[in-house]
């Protein structure tokens, strides 16, 4: 009765740490479809008539596109080369074990030690001065470069637990270092890519101060939308603020319910895998 | 179907030596399994037979032709490596067609083959199924029929069985002897232990340090060892090894446990020696007759159908076996009075580790 008890009280803590964490979106969530006058009711206002105006209002803005369509492009594009870039290094990495492997994958990931603002100043006068300020091209090779430490040191944990036999099992047959890590590497360690893809596509989706300094009209994201466009008329827009919140937070969480039981392996990994 | 000859075989890894001068040959259609203790330099051998490491010197070839820079996928020889290396998430079939489809062999003729090699393993119904839905034999089978449609006429077995519980390992050790009498292949198996080489062995190649301590055929090699290594590799429980000493006629040896007559291979003269005691060669004194030592039990290990006995005597424990059906009156502490049986027990030159004699058929000294 007692282990019941407290187990009862266990799930009633969780479920209130849950709701206390939810309760900023729920709030967010619930604003965009209010009014401004409703979004600031002292007491706050859970049964209201909701409406569609903020949505429609957002939607007709040429800003959000553009905003929404660099976000996407960024984001995904970044994902996908680092995500390339990294299988091969920790592949590389995992097989062929250069000299002092352990010192190189720290220092890989010690960029993502060192805090933004202290990376931005340089960062942005190098690229004033080689004029890719604002480009398409540079802002993806960015956050590229930026997501492939981190990839790395999860995709070479997957690749770690694929035994080598398997690689040996493709040469004597007569397969290329290409067509073993393609066809006997990558798909044994798909749920790592798949992690890896997400947390990266969280991480560039997300960031505000390497768009808003070395980014630009052309390439400016949703993030620095939100923040550039806050103020209206002395106030904050909450209704601008509530919707495209909404709208911007939909596609992260939809990645996360959806590959959810990848991610929980991404998490863990190097903890429980055996050879087959 | 090829004969393997391994010819003054080097390899070295940053200057420390891995093997040194293998010079062997491998009799085609034979089981040879290649055992010693993990760094004796048999996987390193396999490694560099079946082409993914090149040797630092010395040449392997064929039937008398030069194989040594062949790719590994040009050699005939099909590796079945730790644990079978199934693609887990390849079907079975698939699996087996992978050898073929790298070849870029057209899809017909793949089917077919893969059929015709699934039907002479028996593993047919299984070529829908994913690896991690067989079992241990159909595994081994699975990884054997994927060496047969590479065309390999040589098959090595890499610690095949390592990490697998007892019975399992029985097992695939009786699978593998019907599907070898039915492939007729040449078979080449690695293992550290001493009980799965003598089960499975037509001819034994022991390793040690990265040399060949000593080859051939398995029963030989039990029975007359040449060197002090293979009787201390080879056997199990493992074989008694107890310093003696020839005593100044050079005809009998001294030792713990007692004096021994000892008859000479020509030519041998080392005072200090080794006396190699297979566990059999000690038994319980017979009632009536005066025994060579009385011992202790000192620990008694139940295998069931025998039981190993652990005997404290004259500074040294010595291993032997009963059957179950005589142990029923053992127990710790006990007094064992022993005999060793003559002819049986070898002497081994201490220094150089070569077989110089055997105790002679007239036991004691």
């Amino acid at each position: 009765m007692s282990g019941r008890l407290s187990q009862g009280l266990y799930h009633a803590v969780l479920w209130l740490v849950a709701l206390v964490f939810f309760a900023p979106v729920f709030w967010i969530v619930l604003s965009s479809f209010k009014t401004a006058s409703q979004i600031l009711a002292v007491p706050p206002l859970l049964v209201f008539r909701p409406t569609l105006a903020n949505y429609a209002r957002l939607f007709a803005q040429p800003a959000f596109e553009h905003h929404f369509f660099n976000s996407v492009v960024l984001s995904v594009l970044a994902v996908l080369i680092a995500v390339a870039v990294s299988f091969l290094a920790a592949f590389a990495f995992s097989r062929f074990r250069p000299g002092a492997t352990n010192f190189l994958m720290f220092l890989l990931l010690s960029i993502r030690m060192l805090p933004g603002s202290a990376a931005i100043l340089p960062v942005y006068l190098m690229y004033v001065a080689f004029g890719w300020k604002d480009s398409y091209i540079w802002m993806t090779l960015f956050y590229a470069m930026f997501s492939i430490p981190f990839s790395v040191w999860i995709l070479k944990g997957f690749i770690d637990g694929v035994s080598p036999r398997f690689d040996e099992t493709g040469i004597v047959n007569g397969a290329s270092w290409l067509s073993i890590i393609a066809r006997l590497t990558f798909p044994q360690v798909l749920p790592g890519v798949v992690a890896a893809l997400i947390f990266n596509f969280i991480f560039v989706w997300n960031e505000f101060l390497f768009n808003y300094i070395i980014g630009g009209i052309n390439t400016a994201n949703i993030p620095v939308l939100l923040a550039t466009n806050l103020s209206h008329g002395g106030g904050i827009d909450w209704t601008f603020l509530s919707s495209l919140t909404t709208v911007y937070i939909l596609p992260p969480i939809i990645a996360v319910y959806f590959f959810q039981r990848f991610l929980l392996v991404g998490m863990t990994f190097g903890t429980v895998r055996g050879e087959v | 179907m090829s004969r393997i000859r391994f010819d003054g075989l080097c390899k070295t890894y940053r200057g420390s030596v891995a093997l040194d001068t293998i010079d062997l040959e491998v009799e085609p259609s034979t089981l040879t399994v290649f055992c010693g203790p993990p760094g004796s330099g048999k996987s390193v051998l396999m490694r560099v037979l079946i082409g993914l490491e090149p040797p630092s010197a010395g040449r392997i070839l064929f039937d008398g032709e030069d194989i040594t820079t062949l790719p590994a996928a040009a050699r005939s020889i099909g590796y079945v490596p730790q644990s079978f290396a199934l693609f887990p998430h390849m079907r079975v079939f698939d699996n087996l067609a992978y050898p073929l489809a790298l070849q870029g062999a057209p899809r017909p003729e793949i089917r077919s083959r893969v059929q015709q090699a699934a039907r002479m393993l028996r593993i047919e119904p299984l070529l829908g199924k994913r690896p991690s839905q067989l079992s241990g034999g159909e595994k081994q089978r699975a990884a054997i029929a994927r060496g047969i449609l590479k065309n390999a006429n040589i098959f090595i077995l890499d610690d095949p069985l390592v990490g697998l519980d007892f019975k399992l390992r029985e097992s695939l050790m009786e699978d593998l002897k019907d599907m070898r009498a039915e492939i007729g292949a040449t078979f080449l198996y690695l293992t550290a232990d001493p009980l799965e080489a003598l089960t499975m062995a037509d001819h034994l190649v022991v390793m040690d340090g990265g040399h060949i301590v000593e080859a051939g055929p398995v029963d030989a090699m039990y029975y007359h060892p040449a060197n002090l290594r293979t009787a201390e590799l080879v056997g199990f429980p493992r074989c008694n090894i107890l310093p003696g000493r020839m005593e100044a006629a050079g005809l009998v040896c001294s030792s713990a446990i007692g004096r021994f007559k000892v008859v000479l291979e020509d030519g041998s003269a080392a005072s200090e020696v080794m006396l190699a005691i297979r566990p059999e060669d000690i038994a319980p004194a017979v009632p009536g007759v005066s025994p060579l030592a009385v011992g202790t039990v000192t620990l008694l290990e139940n295998l069931g159908s025998e039981t190993v006995i652990y005997v404290h005597s004259g500074d040294t424990t010595l291993v032997t076996t009963i059957p179950a059906s005589a142990n029923a009156v053992l127990d710790l502490g006990d007094p064992f009075p022993f005999m060793i049986r003559p002819g049986g027990p070898i002497v081994f030159d201490r220094a150089t580790r070569r077989r110089i004699g055997r105790l002679a058929e007239t036991p004691h000294g």
